[in-house]
């Protein structure tokens, strides 16, 4: 942009201020790992249910050694990948047909908002009716949960793509086909990214759910498995794996949406 | 109404054109009912205080709304919609942020049927008429405000329009660049010959660029008074001649709220 007032100091604690970027993670997971350590060392709790961080780093080893938590791991990413790529595959197909068209948007928009409070684990009965205990009902529950978010915000992007935009593309003599794909795709792109992202994010937060309906392998399996033995160690470590694993899935994707909408920061 | 026999190429007729709104209690006029002829390749202003329906009539020359009643008409054609011959410039730049300052004006190239290497000279050729040599590959993100709009007006005569729209264009920039963008519309206006019809409400502004200055007023909108421009060209804000600065007397007056009578 042009050029910008000089900044002003934030009105921000200096503590938090000084730290840089890339720091920030490692310090606050530092402080969670201080407080739990404390927690743990003072003997405030059961170290059967709620396990020492070292305990949790032992059993994290002890599955790794075994092989089981990268193989449940690839599976439990698969999963969440396929399920991710029809659902959202889907999700902007719909919301390309849907969001430009008056009866479309007449017909769906109630009944979006009516599908969307429905949570992943409530659709596994009728995952497991239709699909059986196989792999299609895992993609299914994560395909529909991605389907129906990015459906919505793609719809949503295509409906509010700026008029002056629409104007001035017809004005440039642009053809309905020219005028969809050059300007209202890309007018609507910053929202379809933004559904892209959140797809992503509730692939993984459905993938435990997905994983209800009777599976053998795979992060959720694990976890089931785990609360058989009372294994809470293992628990707690497949759960710090499935928030890394999200963590680092999201901002990639965070990175790649950026890319593509480049013009959106500016 | 005189018919200029010569040149009829942008010709654009305003008759009887009414234009409303709908407001709650029914349909509320925004312009009453205006005729005026653009010819070819003048450059008219409309001046008037923000809500007059100036950029309203713009928009309906433009094909954007329809008139109540009445029509507009480009070389005896009626508007039926937005067209590319007839270009419209917005206050608001209406870039696409995806599209770099090339990919913008190759927008505006495409209806032609042009090759691939011949709309990229030609592309090129438009930023360069407006001074932007070396700023092909720029977002518009990347561009000042001035910039931006010499991209818009680069890319709005590269689809040679017949009549070309122009809604407060330099209303967002600073009296510097608004300047220089005066010099510069002028030139590619006279280099390309569109009729031009300019929005407004800086009266140098009008005096500067115009031929012909209409003052609106509001309330319903409509046009109150006429001007007719003849000072040399090129013009500068700084040396009005003593018709201008008769004129600019005459259009602030006009301008001034009739509620509060000057002190």
């Amino acid at each position: 942009m042009t050029a910008s007032a000089p900044r002003r100091p934030p009105l921000r604690p200096a503590l938090g201020r000084s730290l840089s970027g890339p720091l920030r993670p490692v310090v606050s997971l530092g402080f969670v790992l201080a407080i739990w350590s404390a927690v743990s060392l003072a003997g405030l709790v059961n170290e059967a249910l709620f396990p020492a961080p070292w305990t949790v780093v032992s059993a994290f080893i002890e599955m790794a050694r075994q092989g089981v938590l990268w193989e449940d791991l690839r599976v439990s990413l698969g999963r969440a990948a396929i399920g991710f790529f029809i659902g959202a595959g889907l999700g902007v197909a719909a919301g390309l047909a849907t969001g430009r068209t008056q009866l479309f948007r007449m017909l769906l928009g109630p009944f979006l908002s009516l599908m969307r409070p429905i949570p992943a684990i409530a659709l596994v009965p009728v995952a497991i009716v239709w699909f059986g205990i196989g792999e299609e009902s895992k993609y299914f529950v994560i395909a529909y949960t991605v389907f129906l978010t990015v459906w919505f915000n793609t719809h949503h992007g295509m409906e509010y793509v700026p008029e002056i935009y629409i104007r001035a593309s017809r004005s440039l003599g642009a053809s309905r086909l020219r005028e969809f794909l050059v300007v209202v795709i890309p007018a609507a792109a910053p929202h379809i990214a933004a559904g892209i992202r959140l797809g992503v994010a509730l692939a993984l937060l459905s993938l435990v759910a997905a994983e209800l309906t009777g599976a053998s392998s795979g992060i959720g399996y694990r976890l089931q498995e785990a609360r058989q033995y009372v294994r809470t160690d293992r628990m707690f470590a497949l759960l710090i794996v499935l928030g890394a694993a999200g963590a680092l899935v999201d901002q990639a994707v965070h990175r790649i949406c950026r890319r593509l909408v480049h013009w959106e920061q500016a | 109404m005189m018919a200029h026999a010569a040149d009829t190429r942008g010709r654009v007729e305003f008759r009887a054109v009414e234009i409303a709104f709908d407001g709650r209690r029914g349909p509320t006029p925004a312009v009453t009912r205006t005729t005026l002829t653009l010819e070819p390749g003048t450059f008219t202003a409309i001046i008037g205080p923000s809500g007059c329906g100036k950029s309203t009539l713009l928009n309906a020359a433009a094909g954007f709304i329809a008139p109540a009643h009445g029509e507009i008409l480009v070389d005896g054609a009626p508007v039926r919609g937005p067209d590319p011959e007839i270009g419209v410039i917005f206050q608001q730049y209406a870039l696409f942020p995806w599209l770099t300052a090339l990919g913008n004006v190759d927008f505006a190239l495409r209806r032609f049927g042009f090759s691939r290497a011949e709309r990229r000279q030609k592309a090129m050729a438009a930023l360069a008429e407006v001074g932007l040599r070396g700023q092909e590959k720029k977002f518009p993100g990347q561009l000042s405000g001035g910039m931006k709009q010499r991209v818009a007006i680069a890319r709005t005569f590269a689809g040679r329009p017949k009549a070309l729209l122009m809604d407060e264009p330099f209303g967002a920039l600073d009296a510097q660049t608004r300047g220089s963008m005066h010099d510069l519309l002028s030139g590619v206006w006279r280099a390309h010959l569109a009729t031009v019809l300019f929005i407004t409400h800086d009266v140098d502004e009008a005096l500067v660029l115009a031929d012909r200055i209409h003052v609106m007023s509001s309330g319903p909108g409509r046009i109150v008074e006429s001007f007719e421009l003849s000072a040399a060209r090129p013009r500068s804000a700084a040396r009005f001649d003593a018709a201008q600065l008769a004129m600019r007397a005459r259009i602030l007056d006009l301008l001034r709220p009739a509620a509060e009578p000057a002190a």
